[in-house]
């Protein structure tokens, strides 16, 4: 061995070359790093910026209002035609050549609303007692109009058509100026449903929103017990063996299949097989519990491992089962974990698309609210991502909006289950 | 068993304690001699520096006290070392002692030289501080040799030392009777032989430590004691002549 | 007054707590422990020591059969307690464990409260009916663990918030709250500094009057100052046991010599 010799002695004050190198080199990471970190956030706020710019106008809806007495006679006329909605309709565009000072014909103030006919029949349907009185209606105006004043529609790029020409912008106009076309929140987009395709205006997430809660339901009662029960079993009790390993392997390989995988599965055992009803949130729960089941169970088994060996010892060696040790020491511990990894779990759930569409549960199915709190379950429902790819699916460029907002409505869902989460996981926290 | 300790500063420890502790038994071994040629010689000047240099080993002794105490402080030290720590204390102890009585001897030397000696009485003390001497350098062999055979050994030449001096016991008592001039010097060749009895016992001592260090075992059971002198009312109280 | 020192060397006259014949344990294909013999005496402190990876931990958690939670290991030979197999098929570990209590090295007190530490063990084995039999075994046990005064206080308070010398002495607590026969301690001060140490020690001596206690260390010193009995483990082999101050003024075996003055790792 050779002797260790100190070289000469240098001055400490003085930097040497190799020092300043590797000085360098730190310093280089480290604005890597930040250089990273910026470019994350950067494309974060791009995102944002964008989400919200696009979505906000779908929150918005430019409405006519407009007062209109509905006289018995008119009524019962209107109800013994057979397009009643048409009649009303009609009616409604008398109603605002009455308020109007300009001259317009009628089919310009018809190319101008929206579908109303048949919210205000269902408006005297539930008030009787409101034919023959006065009431102000705010009801939708066309998507054109909508998109003019969004600025998104002017009157270089307009081409005349059946749904609106040149001169119903001057129209447009005018009924801004007399207060009669104005813009509202747009209530009906939170709370309502699907509307048809012709009508982008009267087009809601509620329903969507409401399928995908009891999606999301289903999702959490089966997969995470069946996911931390098989955790718990895998990672404390069963043995090591070709068998557990070959299980294991099999596990990790479930989280990489793709979706659509399963809901084609979903199609075939649930629907085709053990005959549950289509577009079913039972169904679209049942499949994306086996989406989830994979990404929880690991997440389990990584939060069970993290648990220091020295508890289950202690309490082993205090004369406690194996399964009073897992349940009064390890899970409680585990817990904070296992709930990251449902939580994420379940946002993949939430955010998925692909295996909705194959069992069914596309946007148009959406057409209202379930009949009862237990048939939420089995009516024909869609969840919010299939909501929005039917939307953004649409010729109508007027629901290209409402898929934006749609994806703020599906944030927002997704922030609240966050918070919910985090809240129940400080509430399971505890110091080693 | 592996004789080098892990930590090797520990070992630099021990060697250099033991080292300390030959160089006392060199300067003991010398200064037995250099008292005993004194006094036969009737060598003022050696009894002289004898007495000094017993100030060295004084030194030495509280050195090596001092190493044994930061040697059991600091490291601890367990069977085989402990033995050994604790042997070196006694073992120097017993140095310190011999070279006590040596310098005693020299001491006396010095005032019995100054009168008219006795005939014969001086080169026997000479012949028993040669077999003292020889006894301690055989037991400083067998320290550093770890021999307890040749320890017992000199246990057992310790009885020679005894029996000469009880012989010597019984002359100096005669050479009293026979001329009350001579007690004086004859008390002070007393002391010397019993100074030089008691070297052996201390040898025999160092012997023990020797067997201690390197069984584990001190030696059981207790020679038994060849100083007659104090037993024997036979030689305490003379017969008359 | 009785004389410590005679006491100290009469252990070979004790009663024989646990007794343990022609002990082998396998981990798969490796034999870690070779045919060991060892009588551990009841009130009275007996300590393992040896380099690491000489079996005296294995040895040790063969006792009260934590060995059992590792798939692999194999023990053969017999270990009695009180004269009964402890690996007959009648015996429940979980049973043996509440007999045979055990302390870790690292302290190891659970996310709960002081009292909850304290309190689980007597909660799972059912040894108190009423909450106030509950708080008696709670504080004779802390008592007895000699930090019922420090932490009398806030027995709600979390036991990790404890200092490392007084979670360990909780640990302790909690092992000797199931009423235990023998004690257990793997490398118990490892990790806590000297004066927590020496209060654990001064415990381990005071928890002898009532316990067999058995001791893992890796520190020789540890073991000179609590123990009354020592073995000495090399290479899953067994090569000394006997008395403390034998073993360290006098060992019998050169390896134990070698071993204990520093000459072998």
């Amino acid at each position: 061995m050779t002797p260790l010799v100190n070289p000469p002695r240098k001055s400490i004050h003085q930097i040497d070359a190799r020092t300043k190198k590797r000085n360098a080199a730190e310093a280089r990471f480290k604005a890597y790093g930040l250089a990273a970190i910026t470019l994350g956030l950067f494309f974060l706020v791009v995102l944002f910026t964008t989400i919200i710019k696009s979505g906000l106008p779908a929150f918005t809806r430019t409405a006519v209002a407009v007062e209109m007495t509905l006289s018995p006679a008119d009524h019962a006329a209107a109800e013994k035609q057979l397009m009643k909605t048409g009649a009303y309709q009609k009616l409604f565009v008398a109603a605002v050549q009455q308020q109007l000072r300009i001259d317009a014909t009628d089919d310009a103030i018809q190319r101008l609303l929206g579908k109303v006919g048949g919210d205000i029949r269902a408006f005297y349907k539930e008030n009787p007692s409101m034919i023959g009185k006065a009431h102000v209606f705010t009801l939708s105006a066309s998507s054109r109009v909508d998109a003019y004043l969004n600025g998104k529609l002017t009157r270089e790029t307009l081409v005349d058509s059946r749904f609106m020409q040149l001169s119903d912008l001057d129209l447009v106009d005018g009924l801004v100026d007399a207060g009669i076309i104005q813009s509202t929140f747009n209530w009906g987009f939170i709370t309502g449903a699907d509307s048809g395709v012709d009508n982008p205006g009267g087009a809601g997430i509620g329903a969507s929103v409401v399928g995908s809660f009891y999606m999301m339901l289903v999702v959490l009662v089966l997969s995470l017990p069946i996911g931390v029960a098989a955790s718990i079993y895998l990672e404390e009790f069963a043995p090591q063996n070709k068998f557990t390993d070959l299980i294991e392997v099999n596990i990790s390989n479930l989280a990489a299949v793709p979706s659509i995988v399963f809901g084609i599965l979903g199609l075939a055992v649930f629907i085709q097989f053990m005959h549950l009803p289509q577009s079913a949130p039972l169904v679209g729960g049942l499949v994306l519990t086996l989406m989830t089941l994979p990404t929880i169970i690991i997440s389990t088994r990584a939060a069970l491992k993290a648990v220091p060996p020295s508890i289950r010892d202690a309490a082993l060696g205090l004369g406690a089962s194996r399964t009073q040790a897992v349940f009064h020491h390890v899970l409680p511990l585990a817990m904070p974990g296992i709930l990251t990894g449902t939580i994420i779990g379940l946002a993949q759930a939430l955010g998925e698309t692909a295996p909705l569409l194959l069992i069914g549960m596309v946007g148009f199915v959406a057409r209202g609210y379930p009949t009862g709190l237990l048939d939420g379950f089995t009516e024909a429902n869609s969840a919010m991502p299939a909501q929005i790819y039917t939307w953004a699916a649409r010729a109508d460029s007027a629901f290209y909006d409402k898929a934006w907002g749609g994806i703020i409505i599906l944030l927002a869902f997704l922030i609240v289950m966050n918070i919910v989460a985090i809240i129940l996981r400080r509430r399971f926290e505890r110091r080693w | 068993m592996n004789t080098n300790h892990i930590l090797s500063s520990f070992d630099r420890d021990l060697e250099g304690v033991q080292a300390h502790l030959m160089k006392m038994g060199g300067l003991v071994e010398a200064a037995i001699h250099d008292a005993a040629n004194a006094l036969e010689n009737g060598d003022t000047e050696l009894a002289e520096k004898t007495r000094k240099a017993d100030r060295n080993i004084d030194a030495l002794d509280e050195l090596i006290n001092e190493e044994a105490a930061r040697l059991i402080a600091l490291r601890a030290p367990t069977a085989i070392d402990l033995r050994l720590a604790l042997s070196v204390l006694k073992i120097s102890a017993s140095l310190e002692r011999i070279g006590d009585f040596a310098k005693n001897m020299a001491k006396r030397s010095l005032i019995v030289n100054a009168q008219s000696p006795v005939d014969g009485v001086p080169q026997t003390v000479r012949r028993m501080a040669r077999l003292v001497e020889k006894m301690l350098a055989d037991v400083l062999d067998a320290y550093m040799r770890r021999d307890d055979t040749l320890a017992a050994a000199i246990i057992q030449d310790d009885e020679d030392v005894d029996q000469m001096y009880n012989g010597l016991f019984r002359e100096i008592l005669t050479f009293m009777m026979e001329d009350p001039r001579s007690i004086s010097a004859c008390m002070h060749y007393h002391f010397m032989a019993k100074n030089v009895e008691r070297m052996g016992d201390h040898v025999t001592a160092i012997a023990e430590q020797v067997i201690y260090l390197t069984t584990g075992q001190t030696p059981g059971a207790q020679r038994e004691t060849r100083d007659l002198t104090s037993i024997e009312p036979a030689l305490s109280a003379p017969e008359d002549k | 007054m009785k004389d410590n020192r005679i006491v100290e060397r009469d252990v070979d006259n004790a009663d024989i707590r646990i007794n343990a014949k022609g002990v082998n344990v396998f981990y798969g294909d490796s034999h870690a422990i070779k045919d060991v013999s060892v009588d551990i005496p009841a009130n009275a402190v007996t300590a393992f020591i040896g380099p690491s990876g000489c079996g005296k931990s294995t040895f040790l958690r063969c006792l009260n059969r934590m060995n059992d939670t590792i798939s692999i290991c194999r023990v053969t030979g017999d270990i009695l307690l009180d004269g009964e197999d402890i690996y007959d098929k009648r015996v429940d570990p979980v049973q043996l464990r509440a007999k045979v209590g055990m302390v870790f090295q690292k302290p190891n007190p659970f996310p709960k409260s002081i009292f909850d530490n304290v309190a689980y063990g007597p909660r799972i084995h059912g040894l108190a009916n009423t909450r106030a039999e509950l708080n008696e075994i709670v504080e004779s046990a802390l008592r007895r663990a000699a930090i019922w005064d420090e932490v009398k206080d806030r027995l709600d308070a979390p036991g990790t918030g404890l200092s490392g010398g007084q979670q360990q002495r909780l640990c302790i607590a909690r092992a000797v709250a199931t009423a235990p026969d023998v004690l257990l301690m793997d490398e118990p001060c490892s990790a806590l500094d000297p004066i927590a140490t020496a209060q654990v020690e001064e415990l381990i001596a005071e928890l002898a009057e009532n316990y067999a206690v058995v001791i893992v260390t890796h520190s020789m010193q540890q073991a000179a100052r609590v123990s009354q009995k020592t073995a000495f483990f090399h290479l899953g082999s067994l090569v000394e046991f006997g008395e403390t101050g034998q073993i360290f003024t006098n060992p019998k075996d050169p390896r134990t010599e070698s071993y204990i003055t520093g000459r072998i790792g």
